[in-house]
């Protein structure tokens, strides 16, 4: 038998210590809580945290749900709103603020403030100002656009909402990536004559790549998962509701107001398994644009 | 180095083990001390509430209660889980909306040998009252809807104020003619059970369950003609539509001077004073108008409502709570509620302590009172929680005109009753 050095073995007891506050605290309150809704999904939930098996009888009803297949497209529709134009003027505004100008610090700040700000202090803001009848848009355009109850507009006014909120915290994160890209490859690519945009689909595209995938996939994940922005800007009075209602907002609808927590487990499976789907084909895609060649 | 460690270590266990305890449930300590905690989600309420409690101290120096406020969305998720966990707060408010569910799941603690019934008027024991017809807490307060206008707006548009005999056309007649005089909304009705449509359904002699609480009436004749009648309302030009509420509350367009009437709870009256001090004055509150063609009864109704003071069913130091909400319902402690303004008292007799927290402010508030005469229980049953937002969903389809009148209220009457059934 391999005997471990005395220093070895006590390293890595002082090692598991260290690290043990954060494995206890992903099983207590990530995986446990993980199968129990597995389970749980496959069950009809009675008052007061009781289950009772009943196979699959909760997907049934959902598949059959027209409210339940509405609020799937709502969740998709909100990701191809957000996610292409979010992710590129996030690309956008990480160059510029990359850029050579006066007061970048002070650019950066402005564009990293909506992230700073509660989501439910942003959605307040913006309900005033596409309030219908006296919101400024409409004052100021002079028009009459239902933001936020006609069922057409609804989810393109919280896309809006999303990807300025989203925008500063991408943008940080590809600009991350973009100073990592070595100077010498810009000065060589001047001294041969390539233009700025020939620089930029040239050589800051390819390289910062990783990092775009990074934020690509953070940001599709999170507007599948999309809840509170929704529920803050639509209340449950609002005609426009079902049209606006995401997965998620389904979900809390039903298992906090309904009671029904078996039901709305099965739509929190439903979009786990969504999420792993787009995500997988993200990592196949990958293979033919994100370049980790230094 | 290595001693220094460990003794960093095991400094470490200690704090956790020490935090953990404190995390325990609090309640009697060994001196005799008592500690409770008091759980409600108004926090206009929170100085009456701290009143009773300070009047029950003074006598019981051994006990302490601690009023907390969660507000009310959050409320009703929190009190689940906590009973889930078995960690009720020791006393907390409980609402008709969610007390049978509570009760019938054997939640909530017997009230019965604490409550002085006589004192209590029939809806209020109801709203307290479990299926099984056991009181699972104590009456706390009572509440009507009355019509709220605004006096400038009738003024200009040289309409009287509305009184005890108004009907439902007075209140159609006086609200086109404040439309066309000042161009303001008359009565702003919008999608709202409590405060909306309930109290036409009810007028009209309809009803939106039946009295063994087992089935709907959304498909009975006179509750239809009532919702047509209520939700053809937002069809004239002088009241706005749905997606105007979606966006402004009607209390929010009221106070801006946007329209003239809406139905509030008395509830709000008093806040409403507070926090519009330059609307003072030029608002009043009046009965609800009554419905003209009766299917039965007289035409009168006002959706009245209770909430009551609750506890657990295994709650450690029973005994004391239970006294403490014997005191909380008794005649002193319900008068200390009245004259703080928080609510009526359900207690019979002492509607005039709250009344009078009125007197500085020009508003009539009796006629909260008076509607006690033909009230009508706040619509409840088992299974509420569950259609709750299906039926509201249902009537927002019917306002967008997704569906038409009779096919939405049949789906009402399909979930209410399925919902019961289960």
């Amino acid at each position: 038998m391999h005997k471990k050095s005395k220093l070895a073995r006590s390293g890595s007891v002082w090692g598991m210590s260290m690290v043990a506050p954060t494995i206890i605290g992903l099983l207590i309150l990530n995986i446990i809580p993980f199968f129990q809704t597995i389970y749980m999904s496959f069950s009809q939930s009675k008052a007061f945290g009781a289950y009772e098996f009943c196979g699959l009888d909760n997907y049934i009803e959902m598949f059959q749900t027209p409210e339940f297949w509405k609020a799937t497209w709502n969740s998709v529709y909100f990701c191809i709103l957000t996610v292409p134009i979010g992710v590129f003027l996030s690309l956008i505004v990480a160059v510029l603020l990359n850029a050579k100008i006066k007061g970048k610090t002070v650019f950066r700040a402005i564009y990293f403030l909506p992230m700073v700000v509660a989501p439910a202090a942003v959605a307040m803001v913006w309900k005033w100002i596409f309030n219908t009848e006296y919101g400024i848009i409409n004052t100021l355009l002079g028009m009459n656009v239902r933001w936020l109850t006609d069922s057409n507009v609804v989810l393109v006014t919280c896309s809006v909402v999303a990807i300025w909120s989203a925008i500063g915290y991408d943008a940080v994160l590809l600009l991350a990536g973009i100073q990592n890209i070595s100077k010498s490859l810009y000065e060589a690519a001047d001294l041969d004559g390539a233009s700025k945009i020939k620089q930029f689909f040239h050589i800051t595209l390819p390289m910062v790549s990783p990092t775009l995938f990074v934020v690509l996939i953070m940001r599709l994940m999170a507007s599948l998962k999309v809840y509170d922005l929704i529920y803050m800007m639509v209340d449950q009075n609002n005609p426009a509701l079902t049209s606006a209602q995401s997965l998620m907002y389904l979900f809390y609808r039903e298992s906090f107001i309904a009671g029904n927590k078996g039901y709305a487990s099965a739509i929190v499976i439903w979009t786990v398994l969504l999420i792993g789907i787009v995500t997988i084909v993200q990592f196949i895609g990958q293979k033919k644009w994100v370049n980790y060649e230094v | 180095m290595q001693v220094s460690k460990r003794i960093v270590a095991v400094l470490i266990a200690m704090l956790l083990i020490v935090s953990l305890a404190g995390c325990g449930n609090s309640g009697a300590s060994s001196d005799g001390k008592v500690n409770l905690t008091f759980q409600i989600w108004d926090v206009a309420q929170k100085e009456g509430m701290e009143a009773i409690c300070a009047a029950y101290t003074e006598k019981n120096p051994n006990v302490t209660i601690e009023v907390q406020v969660t507000s009310w969305n959050e409320y009703w998720t929190k009190l689940e889980a906590a009973a889930t966990s078995g960690k009720m707060p020791d006393i907390f408010w409980m609402h008709t909306n969610e007390l049978l569910k509570y009760a019938d799941n054997g939640m909530l603690a017997d009230c019965t040998d604490i409550i002085e019934a006589d004192k209590f008027s029939e809806i209020s024991l109801s709203n307290v009252s479990g299926s099984d017809g056991t009181y699972y807490g104590v009456p706390k307060d009572k509440d009507t809807v009355g019509l709220v206008y605004n006096k400038e707006m009738f003024d200009a548009a040289g309409v009287a104020y509305p009184t005890e005999d108004w009907t439902w056309d007075d209140l159609v007649s006086a609200s086109e003619k404040i439309y066309e005089a000042t161009g303001k909304y008359g009565y702003m009705a919008y999608a709202d059970d409590q405060l909306g449509y309930w109290n036409f359904v009810y007028q009209a002699g309809g009803y939106i369950l039946n009295e063994d609480k087992t089935q709907a009436g959304f498909t009975q004749p006179a509750t239809m003609e009532a919702m047509k009648f209520y939700i053809g309302l937002q069809s004239n030009d002088w009241c706005p539509d749905q997606n105007y509420f979606a966006e402004t509350a009607p209390g929010t367009a009221f106070f801006s001077e946007k329209g003239a009437m809406f139905l509030e709870g008395n509830w709000n009256i008093l806040p409403e004073l507070q926090n519009y001090p330059d609307m003072v004055g030029k608002w009043d509150v009046a009965v609800l108008p009554k419905c003209p063609n009766p299917a039965s009864g007289d035409g009168r109704a006002t959706i009245s409502n209770g909430l009551c003071y609750a506890t657990g069913a295994k709650n450690p130091n029973l005994e004391v709570v239970k006294d403490v909400l014997k005191f909380f319902g008794s005649e002193e402690g319900q008068r200390i509620q009245g004259e703080s303004g928080a609510a009526i008292p359900a207690y019979q007799g002492l509607e005039e302590t709250w009344v009078s927290c009125f007197e500085e402010y020009p508003v009539n508030v009796q006629c909260f009172i008076d509607m006690f005469d033909y009230s009508i229980q706040s619509v409840n049953n088992a299974s509420r929680p569950e259609w709750k937002s299906k039926v509201s969903d249902e009537l927002l389809k019917i306002y967008s005109g997704q569906v038409d009148l009779e096919t939405g209220l049949a789906n009402m009457q399909t979930i209410v009753d399925e919902a019961s059934a289960s």
